[in-house]
């Protein structure tokens, strides 16, 4: 997906320098260029033979000069200085009198020639000088252009391994070698950890970029170290550490880079090596700041919940202590009531420390197990789990038969109307009814769990569902988790809730579940 | 003769409160504190039942039951912490009978304990009386006749082959696995959208008020459970 997102300026890119290498100001002129060069120096003379009848012998020394010319835009400066004599021995030859020969009839001629040479050696040189200049020009638009490219791949990725493999991806674009950035494990450069599906290189070479990792120069070939290796090391120096080392190969034709090409290589090492070292102080930033909220909630889920727990282990030890050493004296009624208080702080006990575990699956990421449900049926569990708590209490359920399927985790959406029965039940008198309602729209599933309690204060609304938050009844127990758990459950699903004022008096807990993520 | 329960578990207390309430219901009482132990005693001892803490310290449970199935089907109940439904699958899946999540009031371990001994020792079906009725409804699977309050209900063919074997089963959790396998076949086991569309039916002709239902009970993550006692 990553290679197709901008295919068109990775190519103009290689294109470009491609182009421009034959070219470059030092190249060795190939034979091909001298041949041009003679070529054009015989169609010179060709022109010279066929205008020799109506011209000066001095004017057709302009048409070599013409010659030259042509030689020197198309040609390296060595063809076209080849050129330059090749054109005044012609001349010498067909031109002046008496042809055919290099005898020349009059001297003046010399004067001719050395003009026509020097004129020649000039536009060779100045032609060749003015072509470089566009070369370099050329070369040095493509260098900027591939640098631009390289710092905005960098600026997208926020981590160290896409850094380093969006680097090697327009490095193989830009050089058209295989590139492959190696980063360090535990201090050590490891072939195992690099941005290429395959490597390319025998892993003998392993100790040659450990080697550059280590001492920060360059290595392999091309270079003075290592030079018998298959791939060139360059190390990825950061300000303050070498964050890995990059391995370039020969292009497939077996072809090195050039001098110039290697300072484009270094900024490209240099630029990447920046950017990863960014991105790892920004994780390293990131981890911190985690560790300090992760240890701030700890805390305060230390102190709320110590207390919570504190409470029924103390109505526990307490009347069981009684029981234990009184028993002889308790009234049946009274043992009675110590034994239910026994068995009932043992379950709220046991709800909270559910909640306390249910919370901390959650935060630490927890994987849901979706499938198609009746929300009848999760509906009916829910209330079967609470069955002991609704005795004797008035529920009214509305669930239209033709609602559709949700596809959720059953149990944890089971825990969340689990925990909004509770609260009702919690939150409102035992004689009051709570209703549970549901209706489908075209994009979702409400459901809505009703009660006809106090409610909860006008600006609470967002704040019941934070963490330890505890609504402002009083009288009522808990350690305030019951409905961040559910807000937890429901935005793992992606779904909302919210809670609403009721008209009459009492509290509306809706949830929303988008159908649209059904199979 | 009163049947012996074999207790595989590493809490003091909890085995201590388990004689108690075993002793006090008649049962007789045999425990293992490590799995090694319980294996051998299981071999031994031949019980009429084993109740299996899953979180044993020198060996998964989940092993113990595979080893138990590899030479008998004496009935295992399971001990098990809440929410982790996998494990609970995996017993029952490896042929585990029930289970029982922690905290637990004694009335529900004592039920398990009662349907799956049932399992084990079938009584001798009346051929009298081929009615099982839970509620007011009434199964004849001789004459395939079910009736709710006198009034017969159709069930399609699949909901009445749910329904023997959810019967079958009475008191006891099958998984969906299970219930696929059982009722549509091996081929069927993944689907268990369809399980639950037919659950919905079948509550839908049974039970009074199919969203609070008395006897076709689920368990979540897990399966359903027919609640009665026969």
């Amino acid at each position: 997906m990553a290679s197709h997102a901008e295919p068109t300026p990775a190519d103009e890119t290689s294109v470009e320098l491609a182009e421009a290498e034959p070219d470059a100001r030092a190249l060795p002129a190939s034979w091909r260029e001298f041949a041009l060069a003679v070529l054009i120096v015989a169609l010179a003379t060709l022109a010279a033979l066929l205008l020799r009848p109506y011209l000066a012998a001095t004017n057709l020394a302009m048409v070599y000069l013409l010659g030259v010319v042509a030689v020197a835009t198309r040609c390296s400066r060595s063809a076209s200085v080849m050129a330059s004599f090749l054109s005044v021995a012609a001349f010498d030859f067909f031109c002046v009198p008496p042809y055919l020969t290099f005898q020349v009839s009059e001297y003046e001629y010399l004067i001719t020639f050395a003009g026509m040479l020097a004129v020649a050696l000039v536009i060779s040189a100045q032609t060749s000088r003015i072509r470089a200049q566009a070369a370099s020009a050329v070369d040095r638009e493509s260098r900027t252009k591939a640098l631009y490219r390289l710092s905005r791949r960098l600026a997208a990725q926020t981590r160290v391994f896409d850094a380093a493999l969006a680097a090697s991806e327009v490095a193989e674009q830009v050089f058209g070698s295989h590139v492959t950035i190696f980063l360090p494990e535990d201090g050590r450069i490891s072939f195992r950890k690099r941005t290429s599906n395959q490597l390319l290189i025998s892993t003998a070479e392993e100790e040659i970029a450990q080697a550059v990792f280590d001492h920060g120069r360059k290595a392999g070939k091309g270079m003075e170290r290592f030079p018998d290796a298959a791939a060139t090391y360059i190390p990825l120096k950061g300000v303050s550490r070498i964050v890995g080392v990059m391995a370039i190969l020969p292009r497939p034709n077996g072809e090195t880079l050039k001098p110039d090409q290697h300072h484009l290589l270094d900024l490209f090492a240099n630029q990447t090596a920046l950017a990863i070292e960014r991105t790892l102080s920004q994780n390293a930033a990131d981890e911190a700041r985690m560790q300090m909220e992760t240890e701030e909630m700890r805390s305060s889920l230390l102190s709320a919940v110590s207390h919570d727990l504190r409470t029924p282990l103390a109505s526990i030890t307490g009347a069981a202590t009684t029981l234990r050493s009184q028993s002889d004296k308790l009234p049946p009624t009274v043992r009675d009531e110590l034994l239910e208080s026994i068995s009932d702080e043992a379950l709220r006990l046991s709800r909270l420390v559910g909640n306390l575990l249910d919370m901390t699956r959650l935060e630490s990421g927890v994987e849901l197990r979706r499938d198609l449900y009746p929300l009848e049926e999760i509906v009916g569990s829910a209330l079967q789990r609470l069955e002991p708590q609704l005795a004797g209490r008035e529920m009214s359920l509305s669930l239209p038969e033709d609602l559709p399927l949700v596809n959720v985790d059953d149990v944890l959406l089971g825990q969340v109307l689990v925990n909004l029965i509770e609260n009702a039940t919690k939150y409102s008198p035992p004689a009051s009814p709570i209703e549970i309602a549901a209706e489908a729209t075209p994009s979702a599933v409400e459901l809505e769990v009703r009660d006809r309690g106090q409610g909860f204060a006008p600006g609470e609304e967002k704040r019941l569902f934070e963490k330890f938050y505890r609504g402002k009844s009083d009288g009522v127990r808990g350690a305030g988790l019951g409905l961040a758990i559910c807000r937890a459950i429901v935005t793992a699903h992606r779904g909302t809730i919210e809670a609403l004022h009721r008209p009459g008096g009492g509290a509306i807990f809706r949830i929303r579940l988008p159908l649209d993520a059904r199979p | 003769m009163k049947p012996l329960i074999l207790v595989i578990e590493d809490d003091p207390q909890i085995r201590r409160f388990l004689r108690a309430t075993l002793a006090a219901e008649d049962y007789q009482f045999h425990e293992a504190v490590i799995a090694s132990e319980g294996i051998a005693q299981a071999a031994a001892r031949q019980p009429d039942l084993v109740l299996l803490d899953l979180g044993l310290p020198d060996r998964d449970g989940l092993d113990i039951i595979r080893e138990i199935r590899s030479w008998s089907q004496m009935p295992i109940v399971v001990l098990s912490a809440r929410g982790q439904e996998k494990d609970k699958i995996a017993a029952l899946d490896l042929g585990a009978d029930d289970y029982v999540a922690k905290p637990f009031a004694v009335g529900e371990l004592l039920a398990r304990i009662r349907a799956a001994l049932r399992r084990a020792a079938p009584l001798a079906p009346d051929p009298a009386d081929p009615i099982v009725r839970f509620g007011n409804v009434q199964a004849d699977f001789e004459k395939r006749l079910i009736t709710v309050g006198g009034q017969e209900v159709h069930l399609t063919p699949n909901e009445y082959k749910l329904l023997q074997v959810l019967i079958k089963h009475a008191g006891r959790v099958v998984t969906q696995r299970q219930l696929l396998n059982e009722v549509w076949g091996p081929q069927h086991t993944e689907q268990s959208q369809y399980l639950r569309v037919y659950v919905a039916q079948l509550r839908r002709k049974l039970e009074q008020d199919p969203a609070r239902p008395r006897y076709l009970q689920t368990e979540p993550g897990v399966g359903y459970r027919l609640s009665f006692d026969r």
